[in-house]
């Protein structure tokens, strides 16, 4: 079956459309076979049978784990099974037709049973929270709106915040997380397969994506990969990432976490797959290119313009905070001459009293600066801003007094740690900190020359990186012109008609893109 | 292993780099003084004609590298000694580039860094990327072809909003200025930089889809001419003919004439980072193919095992190669003039028509 899918993926889509708009089957065991197929065994689909008395037909409901509300469906279930025991003749009703009838015009409230007769309009209801039953020997199914749940109190995102665009971010529950992408797309094709993990916790894990839009061999290397994982614990989606990493020794992260479930959609649409971890509301995100993480879900929410001008400051902040100090230095060191000269007389009398040269001047700026960081990261918010305020203006202030450092080093080193912030995604930025210190110790030592080698190495090295096979640098290397539409800049919603190319992927058309708005569905 | 692919815009990037490389920072066909653009120009359809034949002898052994198939046309007797020739050569000519970048950072900045250290460094990383496998070096190129390409656009906007171009420089061309111009052209030229393109042909069997090969190869030999010819251009019109035929390093001297406001000025790290990176690029071609050349023909499995061996030869072998630059650059004529013609032109084009004739008339077995 997967290789037929992996062959022709167009075609099996098509077979697996026609399927959802036939009708219902008569026979009960085929109707929650289509259910299971169409939903891929998903992990969160609950099907309850019900066997009544001796001889009547037999009855199932289904319905989605965390969409409903599981004492509503209790409720509605029980309502439904009432024919048992109301009986207005005294004759027990055995016949599907009888029990059908009486569920939809007796036990339940009219208007609140509604009948169901393609698979697909099941599929609809169900997604949405309704919760169905279906009698054997019918081609028809009552539904029932249940939707609800126990959602843990969804807070705001910490990590990723926006100004424009959805508050919520995922919980600490599987389910709850996985609903809350399910909520945003309505759709049988998003599949989500359960996995279990770590010999010793045992870690429920599920990986999500758009069946149809995912590519198979992505999705079949990170089956691979997940499988291949032998550990006694998963406490945190970092250790799946560390674990599955190509790579393992580079400072770059390979893969994006993201708290967002609108990031998470946004990333299935584009064909990539998502990896829940219970226990943690960071879930991982592969393949990951090297741009990623300089896109957030609030780039598609604002206008193009203002969307690229903040991408582009975004990408001079990642400059800045790699090659900032280490430039600053480098020119202090070895190119005075590069630096116009009312400029250099200016900065010549700030250092001279400095008694110490450019390198361990920045050196011990940018140590400081972590320090005030770090302990700021710890302490309780409240704390924190007492900390930077300390840190920052009061040691800032009294080490240029103190002639310890120049008054442009700190500058210098303070424009480096804000724009280090720019960085959407927490982990690299924290490999750019990494970096940065190594980048100051080249130019010290060799100036400008060093760091233009240094950064050759790099970006060899970013080029040389692959994650799920994907390389990591795409699509600036390998270049693909079409995907310029959204990497350095953001180009308006409605040119946007091609998903990113991932491997050789046939399915990256966007389906439809009416008037600005993207239709993602493959169904619709 | 999975077998390394390179695409067409990999390929053109590289290209466009490795022709780059220091042929837009030192002074090039010095006899046809003011017209040296003209000779660049004249020597471009024999660079196309030449990669043609390359592309050919490609075709028709899409998965051999050069020393492959020239032990297959010549047989092995010829054919291996033949292609054992090349590797001194290629080591040699990397090397020679890295003596150009490392002297032009002591002139510019490094007086008193030795040269051992500077070459080392370039060395080390030109090492590391070869280990990463050409794939990743393609792609490196990819990334920065761009970076270059908004340098030099800059760089050349900036001397050209300074005012500092004299077209009258570049005119009149005078019957006897073709007749220089074409001189000079032809041989010198036309095999530095386009005949050294005789390296890609250790690269062009990683090429993913052979057709294209033909297509983003003329192109980026064209480009790579016509940037060339505009550049010199614009350094003979800034400096005059005569700075320009004396300056060791003319783009240099021309962008430290820049001054546009007393703000911008000393612009001259550009083009040091223009040449460090050329200079990464070419003489990694050439390790490259040295490299591959010498795997095939001693049969090694990995050519990696010999990256750090060709790497170290090239470096010291550009220290000690030649006392002063000026000796340095006396070897670099006599070796234009007598060795370089031989493997990039003829044997190539020998190649060639030996080939097509054992083909035409089935005397392959």
């Amino acid at each position: 079956m997967m290789a037929t899918r992996t062959t022709k993926p167009k075609k099996s889509q098509t077979e697996d459309s026609n399927n959802q708009s036939s009708p219902l089957t008569e026979n009960l065991d085929d109707n929650l076979q289509h259910i299971r197929e169409g939903l891929g065994n998903s992990l969160d689909l609950i099907i309850r049978y019900f066997q009544t008395i001796d001889d009547a037909p037999r009855i199932a409901a289904v319905y989605m784990d965390g969409l409903t509300d599981k004492e509503i469906v209790n409720e509605f279930i029980s309502h439904a099974m009432s024919f048992q025991t109301v009986n207005e003749e005294g004759q027990k009703l055995t016949t599907s037709l009888d029990i059908y009838k009486y569920m939809k015009e007796k036990a339940l409230n009219p208007g609140k049973g509604k009948s169901v007769t393609t698979i697909s309009e099941l599929f609809e209801a169900l997604l949405s929270g309704n919760t169905l039953i279906l009698i054997e020997d019918m081609a028809e199914a009552i539904c029932g709106n249940t939707s609800g749940g126990e959602v843990r109190p969804v807070s705001e995102a910490s990590t990723q915040v926006s100004i424009r665009g959805s508050k919520e971010s995922f919980t600490e529950t599987i389910g709850v997380n996985i609903s809350l992408v399910r909520r945003k797309i309505k759709n049988p094709n998003l599949w989500v397969e359960p996995m279990t993990l770590g010999a010793v916790t045992q870690t429920s894990m599920a990986i999500m994506y758009i069946h149809g839009i995912v590519n198979e061999d992505n999705l079949q290397n990170l089956r691979e990969k997940l499988q291949e994982i032998r550990v006694d614990s998963i406490l945190e989606s970092g250790y799946i990432e560390q674990l599955i990493e190509e790579g393992g020794y580079s400072p770059f992260p390979t893969l994006y976490n993201t708290e967002r479930p609108d990031s998470v959609a946004g990333n299935l649409l584009d064909g990539r797959i998502a990896i829940f971890v219970d226990g943690t509301p960071f879930v991982l995100i592969a393949p990951t290119t090297f741009f990623m993480f300089f896109h957030t879900v609030e780039d598609y929410y604002q206008r193009f313009d203002i969307s690229t001008l903040i991408r582009l400051l975004r990408f001079l902040c990642l400059l800045i905070s790699m090659f900032g100090p280490a430039i600053f230095v480098a020119a202090l060191n070895f190119h005075q001459e590069m630096i116009p000269t009312p400029l250099l007389i200016n900065l010549a009398s700030q250092r001279e009293g400095v008694p110490f040269p450019a390198f361990v001047e920045a050196l011990m700026m940018e140590v400081t600066f972590e320090i005030i960081r770090e302990a700021g990261i710890r302490l309780p918010s409240t704390i924190g801003q007492t900390v930077s305020i300390i840190g920052g203006l009061v040691l800032g202030q009294a080490a240029v007094q103190a002639g310890i450092v120049s008054p442009a080093m700190v500058i210098v080193v303070s424009l480096t740690g804000i724009s280090s912030f720019t960085t959407p995604a927490f982990n690299m930025a924290l490999s750019v900190r990494l970096l940065r210190f190594v980048i100051v110790f080249v130019a010290a030592f060799m100036g400008l020359y060093g760091i233009a080698i240094l950064a050759l190495i790099l970006i060899a090295h970013l080029c040389s990186l692959r994650s799920l096979g994907v390389p990591y640098m795409s699509p600036i290397a390998p270049f693909a012109l079409k995907a310029q539409k959204d990497t350095l800049i953001r180009s308006p919603i409605h040119f946007m008609k091609i998903r990113p190319r991932l491997n050789n992927d046939n399915s990256n058309v966007r389906k439809k893109v009416v008037k600005g708005k993207r239709v993602n569905t493959n169904e619709s | 292993m999975r077998k390394e692919v390179i695409g067409p815009s990999q390929l053109f990037a590289m290209i466009v780099l490795f022709e780059l490389g220091t042929a837009l920072v030192v002074p090039i066909g010095l006899k046809s003084g003011h017209a040296v653009w003209l000779s660049i120009l004249m020597a471009l359809p024999g660079g196309v004609l030449l990669y043609l034949i390359y592309y050919d002898l490609y075709r028709q052994f899409p998965e051999l590298i050069m020393s492959g198939y020239t032990q297959k046309i010549l047989g092995k007797a010829i054919g291996w000694p033949l292609s054992l020739l090349y590797i001194p050569v290629l080591m040699f000519n990397g090397s020679r580039n890295l003596r150009e970048a490392g002297d032009l950072l002591i002139s510019s900045t490094y007086d008193r860094t030795p040269i051992l250290v500077i070459n080392a460094i370039m060395v080390i990383a030109v090492m590391y990327i070869l280990n990463k496998g050409i794939e990743v070096f393609a792609r490196t190129a990819e990334i920065y072809f761009w970076i270059i390409m908004i340098m030099g656009l800059v760089c050349n906007f900036i001397v050209i909003a300074a005012g500092l171009v004299d077209v009258k420089h570049l005119f009149p061309l005078q019957a006897d200025d073709w007749w220089d111009a074409l001189s000079s052209a032809y041989p010198s030229i036309w095999i530095f930089p386009f005949g050294e393109l005789v390296c890609m042909t250790t690269v062009l069997p990683h090429f993913n889809k052979p057709r294209k090969a033909k297509r983003a190869g003329v192109m980026a030999v064209i480009l790579s001419g016509l940037l060339l010819t505009f550049t010199h251009a614009i350094e003979i019109s800034v400096l005059g003919e005569n700075i320009y035929s004396r300056a060791a390093f003319p783009i240099y001297t021309t962008i430290t004439l820049v001054n546009v406001a007393n703000f911008i000025q000393r612009l001259d790290a550009l083009v040091i980072l223009t040449l460090i990176i050329g200079v990464f690029f070419k003489m990694s071609i050439y390790c490259y193919a040295a490299t591959v050349i010498t795997a095939d023909l001693f049969k090694v499995q990995d050519y990696r095992k010999l990256v750090v061996p060709v790497g170290v030869i090239v470096l010291f072998s550009s220290f000690m190669s030649a006392e002063n630059y000026t000796s340095h650059l006396n070897e670099g004529r006599a070796f234009l003039k007598y060795i370089l013609p031989l493997l990039c032109a003829v044997i190539p084009i020998l190649l060639f028509l030996v080939h097509h004739v054992r083909k035409r008339f089935g005397w392959y077995r």
